[in-house]
């Protein structure tokens, strides 16, 4: 089976592309498959994470996959970042130190996620950020992962990836699941029925949260939201057929796919040379309790 | 009042990064053995560079749910505390109070704290 992929950004479109490669694919099994990639003139290399989701979900039905007519631009970015790896490349070193590598984690893995993030945070080609600045990108990505542990319920594990663009002063980061998505747990575990798009919208607003045990949760999604907005940075959501975007200008806007994306996927992309305190008050607070 | 007991955070979670819920969890059960025991609790973050809600959840939200907040109030306390993680605790707290003042939430999350069974 051959199907093809063409440019993929962090956007609406770039999910379109990604939610029809799942649908493609959602049930094959013992087939070769092949991802004609030689229509994708650029791949945002953060979206590897997704991509590496739902390819990850084909390869356990013991389908062959394989990804062909990369053009060299692409290839380059790819196998920097480990994700052709997967396919049998090999790793091209990474000189300017720009890529937060593909990665794939087990729900029990958060010590070692965090330490990945840590170490390539780390390094000394990462573009000087404010401490404040650094600090709340790492909790930002903690929280990312952390709610995909405590959401998503799956059992295929958690996809990262990440890169710098020195030059833009960006650095776009995503973590995908392949677990039962926004809308779904919505209505599992508050029986609240929305559209996708709006169960995403519900769960970065206020205190909504789809806890229901003796743990407390409602604050992950929207520390980041106000954090990216705060930022000026840009962040996406697919999740199931919902998509939810907040634009570098504060702008909100949500779309539906005609297929899902079998799990959600987290986007953030941060502004480098941000020097905001980040702080909400400048005094921390006497009375916690 | 029995003495005060000092949990050091980074000793618990083994490492600087507080930021797993099932990290807050062993937390958890730590500062709720103390409190029962009639202890109060001082919980030190020295060298811990980053919190999130999700621990911050798990480790001390959740005691709202099996201790009156005012109890909470007079026997726990924080050191050490970095100010921006300091008002991220205060957001959980404040979020746990108003998760647990829906009396049938409280009651189950009670009941699955307590690991008891629904009644038929």
């Amino acid at each position: 089976m051959r199907l093809e992929l063409q440019r993929v950004n962090s956007d609406y479109s770039g999910f379109l592309q990604l939610t029809e490669l799942a649908h493609g694919t959602s049930d094959l099994a013992l087939k070769a498959v092949e991802l004609d990639m030689g229509a994708a003139t650029w791949v945002d290399a953060n979206m590897c994470a997704p991509l590496g989701a739902i390819l990850y979900r084909v390869s356990r039905g013991l389908n062959a996959v394989r990804l062909t007519h990369l053009r060299a631009k692409v290839r380059d970015i790819l196998a920097k970042n480990g994700f052709l790896s997967t396919y049998g490349e090999a790793k091209r070193p990474d000189r300017f130190g720009t890529t937060i590598e593909y990665m794939r984690f087990e729900p029990k893995d958060a010590r070692y996620f965090a330490e990945y993030v840590e170490s390539r945070l780390a390094r000394k080609e990462i573009p000087k950020m404010s401490a404040a600045l650094l600090k709340k990108f790492r909790e930002s990505i903690f929280e990312i992962f952390s709610n995909a542990v405590i959401h998503s319920e799956t059992n295929m594990g958690i996809f990262a990836c990440g890169q710098f663009f020195p030059g833009q002063h960006r650095l776009d980061f995503s973590v995908a699941d392949l677990g039962i998505g926004i809308q779904q747990n919505l209505m599992k575990k508050r029986g609240i029925v929305l559209s996708a798009a709006d169960a995403i919208n519900w769960a970065t607003e206020g205190k909504n949260t789809t806890k229901t045990g003796p743990i407390p949760g409602g604050l992950g999604l929207k520390l980041l939201r106000e954090f990216i907005s705060l930022n000026h940075g840009r962040m996406q959501i697919a999740s199931d057929r919902g998509y939810w975007e907040l634009t570098a200008n504060g702008q909100e806007r949500t779309d539906n796919f005609p297929y899902p994306f079998p799990g959600t996927v987290v986007n953030i992309e941060i502004n480098t040379a941000d020097t905001s305190a980040y702080r909400l008050t400048s005094e921390p607070p006497d009375d916690i309790f | 009042m029995n003495e005060q007991i000092t949990l050091k955070m980074y000793e618990i979670v083994g490492s600087e990064l507080c930021v797993a819920s099932d990290d807050g969890q062993k937390v958890h059960d730590e500062i709720a053995a103390a409190l029962k025991a009639g202890h109060a609790v001082q919980l030190s973050f020295a060298n811990v560079e980053t919190v999130t809600s999700a621990f911050l959840n798990a480790a001390i939200g959740q005691l709202y749910s099996s201790f009156p907040s005012e109890e909470v109030k007079e026997r726990l306390s924080v050191t050490d505390m970095d100010p921006d993680d300091m008002l991220l605790l205060k957001r959980v707290v404040e979020t746990a109070k108003e998760y647990f003042s829906d009396p049938q939430r409280f009651e189950m999350a009670r009941r699955e704290a307590l690991g008891e069974e629904d009644e038929e």
